[in-house]
């Protein structure tokens, strides 16, 4: 049976945790989170050596587990960046020239085998992807929908801004919509379990999803229209900036891979 | 949908600050028509929820090949053309990166390669609706068009990247990236019939949101529910 998929992250959980939840990444400032997440992608593009690699990725995963989150569902949720790496750097494993790991396979095209250079890429792709997608997902789930909601209408141009607010208000209730029509359809007894010879019931299923967004939004346009939408959706709450101990955290994570970069990586200053 | 199916981290400096420049000029050249144009309201309201309703759509599990997952971004350009279709592509990627699926560095890379998907589905369709296609081949036809479209400039930014740590030479590269792009075309197929059947719905309920009828003489919303 197929329903809404469980490794993907539900918006509805996400934003569950960050309104009900208290641990101690809740009461980080939202710009500060926004700042370190600048710092990490960073920080996993110019990092060249899998042990350092590594030991970010545990130490955000850390600081996921100390910010209260579940494990469980980070492992079911890592589904899909796990298999983008694997899609890519799966064949990178097996082309990457370097010494064979244990024994090399003939084949019509040649001997095939995994060579250690292309392991240590394909755990290096690992930690870079993971040490991001972790800290991204910590970040969501600790950070509350007014302040995620006042971040976009800062960050954004107009009329971005008001595109993306108008989505997020709308994705939990389109994703009821849909889980609604999935619903509907399996208590009609409709199977889910065979694409081809369920096609047009799919079709008919997200077809009414994008009927029902487009009927919610021509609803939508009378009720903002009649309260003078001048092209501007007033955002209640304000995010401050944040306190100096977190800019100095800020800073000291740009400076040590800006560091790293010139000294370790680019050799601009020699050692 | 295509995807750099890479993580975060995955390209080097250079391709990661050249992909987001690219991106940033087309997302600034797509506002700066929208504006000139003098957006509306139910332009705004259209791109926010449809861009929900993908983003929504995402959720669920296609079960082929072990489980597949769209975006309908062909089907975003069809309804929606190509201007808030871009938009639209840049929103879902924003908000996919937040929560895990692409990544935040390569927002910019990844909005290029499913605006263009919305952009050329989106012409392709109105080229084959006014060659007095059927709505159905049309659609399939289009959305396949497009996304195949996606799919090999996927390829083409990996294979110009080249992948950070790798020692592989760009001829080798170019074969680990062309069976992924193999599989996105294989994606591509599905996605654009259903894609099809879905405008085939739509035109049945609502001609005019596919350029079948006056959108103006449409009557009440049918009220779709469960």
């Amino acid at each position: 049976m197929t329903t809404l998929s469980n490794h993907v992250p539900d918006p509805r959980l996400i934003t569950a945790f960050a309104e009900r939840r208290d641990g101690p990444l809740h009461r980080v400032n939202p710009w500060t989170k926004v700042g370190v997440v600048g710092a990490l992608v960073l920080a996993v593009t110019v990092f060249d050596r899998l042990a350092l690699l590594a030991g970010l990725y545990g130490a955000v995963l850390v600081v996921y587990g100390l910010a209260g989150l579940p494990y469980r569902r980070l492992a079911g949720w890592y589904t899909l960046p796990m298999l983008f790496i694997v899609s890519v750097a799966g064949p990178l494993a097996f082309l990457e020239p370097g010494t064979p790991i244990g024994g090399a396979l003939s084949t019509p095209l040649g001997e095939l085998s995994v060579t250690w250079a292309g392991l240590v890429l394909f755990g290096e792709l690992s930690c870079r992807s993971l040490t991001v997608v972790t800290f991204a997902l910590t970040a969501s789930m600790t950070t509350k929908y007014t302040d995620v909601a006042y971040m976009l209408g800062r960050l954004l141009p107009r009329p971005i801004d008001q595109i993306a607010l108008l989505t997020y208000r709308f994705t939990f209730v389109m994703i009821e919509t849909l889980e609604d029509l999935v619903k509907a359809a399996l208590s009609r007894g409709a199977n889910f379990s065979e694409f081809w010879s369920n096609k047009r019931l799919y079709a008919r299923i997200l077809g009414m999803t994008m009927l029902s967004a487009i009927e919610q939004s021509e609803r939508l346009v009378k009720s903002m229209e009649a309260r003078g939408y001048n092209g501007d959706i007033t955002l209640y709450g304000d995010v401050p900036r944040p306190p100096a101990r977190e800019l100095i955290v800020i800073a000291a994570c740009y400076a040590g891979v800006v560091a790293y970069a010139l000294v370790g990586v680019y050799e601009v200053v020699p050692v | 949908m295509a995807h750099i199916h890479l993580g975060e981290g995955t390209f080097p400096v250079w391709a990661l600050v050249l992909w987001t420049t690219v991106g940033v000029i087309l997302v600034a050249a797509v506002v700066y028509r929208v504006r000139k144009g003098g957006i509306k309201t139910h332009q705004i309201a259209l791109a926010g929820i449809g861009a929900a309703a993908s983003f929504a759509v995402f959720q669920l599990n296609i079960p082929v090949w072990g489980g597949i997952h769209m975006n309908l971004t062909g089907l975003v350009g069809i309804l929606a053309g190509p201007l808030l279709g871009s938009l639209i592509a840049l929103v879902v990627n924003i908000f996919s990166a937040a929560l895990g699926h692409g990544a935040v560095g390569l927002i910019g890379a990844n909005t290029l390669v499913n605006a263009s998907e919305a952009i050329v589905a989106y012409y392709a369709f109105k080229t084959l609706m006014g060659m007095d296609w059927d709505v159905f081949p049309a659609s399939a036809s289009a959305a396949t068009l497009g996304l195949s479209a996606g799919a090999f400039l996927m390829g083409a930014i990996i294979v110009v990247s080249g992948v950070n740590g790798s020692a592989l030479p760009r001829g080798d590269l170019t074969i680990a990236v062309a069976g992924l792009v193999g599989l996105n075309l294989g994606v591509a197929v599905i996605e654009g019939l259903l894609t099809g059947f879905i405008v085939q719905f739509l035109a049945s309920v609502r001609p005019d949101l596919v350029g079948l009828a006056d959108r103006d003489t449409q009557e009440e919303p049918t009220g779709v529910t469960a």
